[in-house]
Order: structure tokens, then C-alpha cells, then sequence
């Protein structure tokens, strides 16, 4: 096992990218504001479809989050440096954050366009399971004791958590969730002046995302680093 | 030792301690009957063309509230006198370890399955008997499913803290798909129509995904 907690090359750059994704994340932030006000407004839906640019992105991150959680928890089981298992705790405290705007954002954009605040449509129930499903493997982590025992099991949730992001999709719909969701995105079809915002949303979503996760990282690397010199100081 | 007398030897231990005890087979027998009286109360009168598609979807939810009970309690054992720690000492694939266990898992489940089913069918009077086959197959196929994947966790939560607590969280989000094919498959099952073929191929490859990952990361599950 890595005894080291500076040396990864995950701590590494976790550390020296934090400034420049910040910087990033506000100036891309503030481009995506600008062109969010401008952008046209939607005939149907009016103003209530501007939710499109933080909904979708937010859903992006979710699952980037997810998705790194598990190739992280492969890379643990594998080569057992706690580095891997840092970035992986940090994806998905992340990854539920933007899932539960997905979940706020979700609704509100619901309310205004279906009349209703919720609906089984199958991305939603896929989205709120999913949300369970990373509840969970905090909640995993909160209950094990001792760092390596810890890191292993989270690492075994999060790795048999991805392909049931992929059976719930097929799943769900095989149990006829309404779809009520628009198939815009897969059509390529966003109204005129909407593309670039859109883009811009992801672009700068991402961004956060990307800086949350190397500060969240930071932070763990830098307890592990305490609790390593509190032992130590401790043995001699 | 090979792998398959590892299984045996596990399994045959297994059934065993719960020949013996009977603890968990009660256990689960009971709160899944109790499940059947607690719906008759909780549903209206549903009329009788409703009953098989509502049956369905009742009868996985009691199974899988039962599986949990049963699989919370699959590892207590053998945490008295240091038993895991011999497990995880013997010079030995955990793999098969894993199988015999979650074999045992799956054999008590599909006993409570069969019971909870006679008595959702007298108890919402339900002609179950020309079904009895597919039905089966779908029950094993959602246990299989339920007791992989349930056997690798009860073994995470037995070492950790609240694992009655922890289990049925980790559990349920993972189980989803599996609850949602069986219960589709079982629903048009009752209502009368063929075998249906996309939830018995999605609990197919639930089952395979599951099996196979269980299998693998049950090798880590037993390391101090």
C-alpha cells in the first residue's frame, strides 16, 4: 500500500489545479450568466425553459461524479493507493451535490412547463435513485471503521453502483416511465440562440465541478496528512 | 481444496446452523406472511381484474423485505469466536466462500418465495397452479439476483457500524432493477399473458452482472 499521502500524482495536481479551475469556473460563470439574460426566450415554455441551462449541465456533472467514483473504486481494489480512494469520496460528495440540483432545478422547470411538481418520468426516477444510491455510499463510509477497511468497502459500492445507473435506464423504461422529458438534445434541435448558452452552461458547470472535486480531494489529502503526522508523533 | 468443495462445505454448514436454529427461516416466514395481512388491510377492496397486476408488485416488495431480514442476519454468526477471521485466514478461493453462502441465501429465499406465494393466493384468491412453472423461473431469477448481491453487502455491513441500519440503504437502490424486471415479468405473468421476454433477458443480465461482481470483490471483503 502507498504509505505516502503528498506523493500521488492525484495529490499532486489536486493541489496545484485548484487556483486555475477557480479562476476558470467565475470567468466561465460570468460569460454563461451574460448569455444566459440574452438568450431568446422561449415561445412555449417562456422564461421558466432558461432553467435548461443549469438543469442539464448539473446532470452532466452528476454522473461525471458518479462515473469517476466507480473507475475510482477499480483503480483502489487494484492498486490500493489511497489516493484513488481521496478522489473517490470527493466525486461523490460532488457528484450529490449537483444531483440534488438536478433535483431542486428539476421540479421548479416542471412546475412551469407539466403543470406539476413531480412526475415517474423514467430520467427522473433514474436521477432520484441514483441520488439514494450515493446517499448510501456516504452513508457506507460514515459507518466503516478504519481507513483501509473503509476505502475497500466504499470502493465495492461504488464499482457495483455504475452498471446500476445503466440497468435502471432499461429498467425503468421496460416498467413504461412516462417519458416526459424532451428529446431535444438527442435531435440536436435546441431553438436558435439557445446552442451556445447551453454550451457555455456546460463549459462552466463542469468547471465547478472540476474545482469542487480538486478541493474536496486537497481537503482529504491534507486530513490524511494530519492523522499520518498525529500517528507518528504518537508511536514516538 | 477446490473451489466446488469449498462451496459444498460452505452451503452444507450453512444449512446446517439454520436446520438447526431456525431462526432466520422463521423469521422471514413470518414477516412476510405478516406483509400479506398488513396489504390485505392497508389497500381497499380491489376488484378482482385489478388484483393481479396490484398482486405483483406486492409480492416483490414483501420478498425483498424479507431477503433483507434474512441476509442481515447471514453473517452475525460468524462474527462469534472469531469465525470470519478464520474464513478470511483459510488458504482458499473467498470466491467460492462467497458462492457457498449466497446458494444458501438463495435456497432459504426461494422457500419464503413459495410459502409468501400460497398465501398471497388464498389470501387474494388467486389461481396460481397452471403458472406455478414460469412463475418459477422468475422467482429464482429475481433470487438470484437479490441473494448475489445481498450476500456481498451483508458481508460489508456485518463488519460496520448499525448494519441493521446500513443493509436495506445499500440494498434497495441496487435491487431496483431487479424489482422492477421480476415484478413486470410476474404482473403480465398473472394477467395472463405469455412469458415476457425483455424483463426475463434484463433479470438475466442483472443476475450475470451481479453474480459476476460479487464474485470478485468478495475477495476484498474479508481483508482486516
Amino acid at each position: 500500500m502507498n504509505s505516502s499521502t503528498t506523493t500521488h500524482w492525484i495529490d499532486r495536481n489536486a493541489a496545484k489545479l485548484g487556483t486555475p479551475s477557480l479562476l476558470l469556473a467565475l470567468l466561465l460563470t460570468a460569460v454563461w450568466a451574460v448569455s444566459v439574460v440574452t438568450a431568446p426566450v422561449d415561445s412555449a415554455q417562456g422564461l421558466i425553459q432558461k432553467t435548461l441551462y443549469v438543469h442539464v449541465p448539473c446532470a452532466f456533472a452528476a454522473y461525471m461524479g458518479f462515473v469517476i467514483t466507480g473507475l475510482c473504486g477499480i483503480m483502489y481494489l487494484w492498486k490500493e493507493e489511497t489516493a484513488y480512494d481521496r478522489l473517490a469520496y470527493a466525486a461523490a460528495e460532488v457528484g450529490i451535490l449537483f444531483c440534488s440540483l438536478v433535483l431542486i432545478t428539476g421540479p421548479i422547470w416542471a412546475r412551469g412547463t407539466w403543470g406539476k411538481w413531480w412526475s415517474w418520468d423514467a430520467r427522473l426516477a433514474v436521477t432520484v435513485l441514483l441520488w439514494f444510491l450515493y446517499l448510501a455510499y456516504l452513508l457506507l463510509r460514515s459507518f466503516s471503521e478504519g481507513s483501509p477497511r473503509t476505502a475497500r468497502f466504499a470502493a465495492i459500492y461504488g464499482v457495483v453502483g455504475v452498471p446500476v445507473i445503466i440497468l435502471n435506464y432499461f429498467a425503468i423504461d421496460l416498467a413504461g416511465g412516462r417519458a416526459m422529458h424532451p428529446d431535444n438534445l438527442e435531435q440536436g434541435s435546441l431553438g436558435a440562440g439557445m446552442g451556445m448558452p447551453f454550451l457555455l452552461g456546460v463549459l462552466a458547470i463542469l468547471a465547478i465541478f472540476f474545482h469542487l472535486l480538486f478541493t474536496r480531494t486537497e481537503v482529504e489529502t491534507l486530513r490524511a496528512e494530519e492523522l499520518r503526522t498525529h500517528l507518528l508523533s504518537d508511536s514516538h | 481444496m477446490n473451489g466446488y468443495r469449498v462451496l459444498v462445505a460452505v452451503l452444507h454448514k450453512e444449512m446446517l446452523t439454520e436446520w438447526r436454529s431456525r431462526d432466520r427461516v422463521i423469521a422471514m416466514l413470518i414477516f412476510s406472511l405478516l406483509v400479506v395481512v398488513i396489504y390485505h388491510f392497508a389497500l381497499p377492496e380491489l376488484p378482482s381484474s385489478e388484483v393481479p397486476s396490484t398482486v405483483s408488485g406486492l409480492l416483490w416488495s414483501a420478498y425483498l423485505f424479507a431477503a433483507i431480514l434474512g441476509l442481515n442476519r447471514s453473517f452475525s454468526a460468524e462474527l462469534e469466536n472469531h469465525a470470519l477471521t478464520g474464513l478470511a485466514m483459510a488458504p482458499l478461493d473467498r470466491g467460492w466462500i462467497f458462492l457457498g453462502k449466497a446458494l444458501a441465501n438463495f435456497i432459504l429465499l426461494i422457500f419464503i418465495q413459495a410459502l409468501t406465494a400460497t398465501a398471497f393466493a388464498l389470501g387474494f384468491d388467486l389461481d396460481l397452479r397452471s403458472l406455478f412453472l414460469p412463475l418459477a423461473g422468475i422467482f429464482a431469477l429475481g433470487a438470484v439476483g437479490i441473494t448475489s448481491v445481498g450476500t456481498l453487502f451483508a458481508a460489508i455491513a456485518v463488519r460496520t457500524r448499525n448494519q441493521e441500519l446500513l443493509l436495506p440503504l445499500l440494498l434497495l437502490p441496487l435491487l431496483m432493477p431487479i424489482l422492477i424486471a421480476a415484478t413486470t415479468a410476474t404482473r403480465a405473468l398473472l394477467l395472463g399473458e405469455p412469458v415476457p421476454g425483455t424483463p426475463v433477458r434484463m433479470l438475466v443480465m442483472a443476475d450475470t452482472i451481479f453474480l459476476v461482481l460479487s464474485f470478485i470483490c468478495f475477495e476484498y471483503v474479508l481483508d482486516d
